[in-house]
């Protein structure tokens, strides 16, 4: 792996805590020490939470998917009739 | 309820699992909103909220919650609607589920997203298998194309670097908009 895959690998293991006490140590002792270092955790760990926001924008589509499905085609036209009957009687 | 247990790894599987799930517990769900004096689009909102925290937690590995899985969504949803949407009452205790589902993205995340989701698809979606899915290494590379684990867990930290540059450029230039 090129030496900026390594040293992103690294930045993994940092902020998911995959490494162990003394490979930690190490780390935060690069961190103080290189700011450019400091500033690519902070935008990985920001990427990450960008990641499980996309994942779960692309979850709530799959399951909008399949609410459309139940709720439009005829095969599961029994099944739409027993929910919506709920709702009219009021 | 069903027996089967889908595998939740692919889109079908996925899908097979929201059907079934739609299908033994929806009814559950609607029927209590309804008798509650809620509308149809509550229920809908309220158990699609719950579908995706079973899902997360199901991917954290909290795998006996699949046993009891009509229960667990049903329990969600009418916590959330009470939450949410009653008027009798508006003190519900919080719990573990509001934690997860208050993680509302910001504006600048959104339009963030959507540029993300048209200019680094194939990234994006590669990085969701690792860690929104959190899908087994082997089962990546193979739905992915790589002829191994290796070449995929390099394609992973490509596409995280690039996607972190965009996300770093992106935020920079969005924030001068936003904030």
């Amino acid at each position: 792996m090129r030496t900026s895959l390594i040293e992103t690998q690294q930045i993994e293991a940092h902020l998911l805590q995959h490494s162990d006490t003394g490979e930690a140590l190490v780390f935060e002792a690069k961190m103080l020490l290189d700011p450019e270092l400091n500033e690519k955790a902070m935008w990985q760990q920001k990427t990450y939470q960008i990641v499980k926001l996309y994942g779960r924008d692309q979850l709530r589509q799959e399951i909008e998917t399949v609410h459309q499905k139940l709720f439009t085609h005829d095969q599961h036209k029994n099944f739409r009739q027993k929910i919506m009957s709920l709702f009219s009687k009021k | 309820m069903p027996d089967e247990k889908f595998s939740i790894g692919t889109a079908e599987g996925r899908e097979k699992l929201f059907i079934a799930l739609y299908k033994s517990v929806f009814p559950s769900v609607a029927k209590y909103v309804a008798k509650m004096g809620g509308a149809f689009d509550e229920a809908k909102d309220v158990f699609q909220d719950a579908l995706v925290i079973y899902y997360e937690k199901v991917v954290a590995g909290s795998d006996n919650i699949r046993t009891n899985e009509k229960a667990y969504i049903f329990g969600i949803a009418r916590h959330l609607w009470l939450k949410n949407f009653s008027l009798h009452n508006p003190n519900v205790a919080r719990s573990d589920f509001d934690i997860e589902i208050e993680e509302e993205p910001q504006i600048s995340d959104n339009k963030l997203l959507s540029f993300l989701q048209t200019a680094g698809k194939k990234c994006m979606d590669l990085l969701r298998s690792f860690y929104y899915d959190e899908h087994p290494l082997n089962e990546i590379a193979e739905r992915f194309g790589f002829s191994g684990v290796r070449s995929a867990t390099v394609q992973k930290y490509k596409c995280l670097e690039k996607v972190r540059e965009t996300v770093k450029e992106k935020s920079l230039t969005y924030a001068d908009f936003v904030d």
